[in-house]
C-alpha cells in the first residue's frame, strides 16, 4: 500500500512542487495545508503515516504541530522539511518528537528514502548535545500569535483558552524577555532567535 | 514554438520538480537549470533563454544583483524573479533593476505560468501595493521600539499624522496591533 503523507508549507508553489514529487515516487499525498493549526486537523482526520512539515509557518511553527502530532497520534510520524540547515533547529525537531529532518537543498530521492526509512520505524535524526529551553511550549506558541498581531480575545479563540490565560501567559513571556510592551516582546524575541516562522 | 525557460534556485528539491512541473504543461521548454548566481550568469549568456526563472536569495548573494548583468550578456532574455517573501519592497526593487517582474512562491503554479506567458509575450508584471516611503520609514521606526511622538519628531510630522499612518499600515498590511507591524517589520527585514 502506498505511503500517505500529509503535508504542510505555507508556500503554494512550493507545495505543489513536493506533492507532484512524492507522487511520481507513488507516495500518495492524501492533503496538503499551509497553517500549523490546519495540519493538526487534517493529521486528525487523515491519520497520514507521514506528516511532511515545514518549520516556518503561520499560525503554529512547525516545531510546536510537531510536539502535538507526536503527544496525540499514533499513527503518524513527522518528518521536517525546511530551508534551514540547522543542527539546533533539528535537536529541536527530535525532540518535538520529529523522526526525520530535511532541507529543502537535498535531493528528492534524499528525501523519499527519508520518508521510507521513518516509515519502517527508524529515527534518523541525531541527537546531539542537550539544548535548554527558554521558553515553554505554551508560551512559544502565544508568542508567535501576538507576532502576527492578534489581539488576546483572538489568541484566546485560537488557543481555546480564557482571555484571562493569555493575559497571564503574556505577562510572564514579558516578563522572561524584559519587556515592557508588546511591541518590545516581538523586538526582543526576534534578537533571541525565538521566532522561528515564516522566513 | 515552446518557451524556452532556464530555471535558478539553490534548494536542489524545489528546483527539480519545479522544472519538472513548468515542463510537463508543454508550452515551455526548460533548457537549463542552475543553484547559484555564478550559474544564472553563465546559462544566460550560453543558452540565452526566452526567460530566466531567478531566486531571489541565492548562496553567493541576491538574485536582485545579477539582473543587470544577465541583461547585459543576454539583452532578449526576460528576467522573471521567485522569492519567498510576500514583500512588495521585493518586487519594485526587482522591476526597478530591470527584471520583467516577480512571482512569490506563495502563489500557486498557474500563476508562475500565466507570467512565464505574459513576460515572454513582452509584458512586464507590475509591482502592486507598494508601501509609500513614507510608510516605510514609519515600519522601520516602530520595529526599533520609537513611539508615537518618537516617530513624529524624527519624521518632522504631527503625533496625530503618525497615528493616521500606522493606523494605515495596519491595514495595509492586515494586522490589529503595534506588536503585529513588527512582526511584520522582522519578516520584511527592515
Amino acid at each position: 500500500m502506498a505511503i500517505r503523507v500529509v503535508l504542510a508549507d505555507d508556500h503554494d508553489l512550493v507545495r505543489t512542487c513536493i506533492h507532484t514529487l512524492l507522487a511520481s515516487h507513488g507516495i500518495e499525498v492524501v492533503s496538503e495545508v499551509g497553517d500549523g493549526r490546519a495540519l493538526l486537523r487534517e493529521v486528525r482526520e487523515h491519520e497520514p503515516d507521514i506528516a511532511l512539515v515545514d518549520v516556518s509557518m503561520p499560525l503554529l511553527d512547525g516545531i510546536e504541530a510537531t510536539r502535538r502530532i507526536a503527544k496525540s497520534s499514533t499513527t503518524t510520524r513527522v518528518v521536517i522539511l525546511t530551508m534551514h540547515p540547522d543542527a539546533h533547529l533539528a535537536r529541536l525537531a527530535r525532540r518535538a518528537g520529529a523522526y526525520g529532518y530535511v532541507t529543502k537543498d537535498e535531493t528528492s530521492d534524499r528525501l523519499v528514502e527519508t520518508i521510507e526509512r521513518v516509515v519502517a520505524g527508524e529515527q534518523c535524526i541525531s541527537l546531539g548535545d542537550p539544548i535548554e529551553d527558554v521558553l515553554t511550549t505554551r508560551e512559544h506558541e502565544i508568542l508567535q500569535l501576538i507576532a502576527e498581531g492578534k489581539r488576546n480575545q483572538e489568541i484566546a479563540e485560537i488557543i481555546s483558552r480564557s482571555v484571562h490565560t493569555v493575559r497571564n501567559h503574556r505577562a510572564r513571556l514579558m516578563r522572561k524577555l524584559g519587556a515592557r510592551s508588546a511591541s518590545e516582546l516581538v523586538r526582543s524575541a526576534e534578537e533571541q532567535g525565538l521566532l522561528r516562522w515564516p522566513m | 514554438m515552446p518557451i524556452r525557460v532556464a530555471l535558478v534556485d539553490d534548494h536542489c528539491l524545489i528546483r527539480d520538480a519545479l522544472s519538472d512541473l513548468i515542463a510537463s504543461r508543454g508550452e515551455v521548454d526548460v533548457v537549463a537549470v542552475g543553484g547559484d548566481g555564478a550559474e544564472a550568469v553563465r546559462i544566460a549568456s550560453e543558452d540565452r533563454p526566452d526567460v530566466l526563472l531567478l531566486d531571489i536569495a541565492l548562496p553567493d548573494g541576491s538574485g536582485l544583483e545579477l539582473i543587470d548583468r544577465i541583461l547585459a550578456s543576454s539583452p532578449a532574455t526576460r528576467v522573471l524573479m521567485l522569492s519567498m517573501h510576500s514583500d512588495p519592497a521585493y518586487a519594485v526593487t526587482a522591476r526597478k533593476r530591470g527584471a520583467s517582474g516577480l512571482i512569490s512562491k506563495s502563489a500557486p503554479i498557474e500563476d508562475l505560468l500565466d507570467a512565464i506567458r505574459d513576460v515572454a509575450s513582452g509584458d512586464t508584471i507590475p509591482a502592486v501595493d507598494e508601501l509609500a516611503k513614507r510608510e516605510r520609514q514609519m515600519l522601520t521606526l516602530i520595529a526599533q521600539g520609537a513611539t508615537n511622538d518618537e516617530i513624529a519628531s524624527a519624521l518632522h510630522l504631527r503625533p496625530k499624522t503618525v497615528e493616521t499612518y500606522s493606523q494605515q499600515l495596519m491595514t495595509k498590511l492586515s494586522v490589529h496591533t503595534r506588536a503585529g507591524l513588527v512582526g511584520c517589520a522582522r519578516r520584511m527585514q527592515l
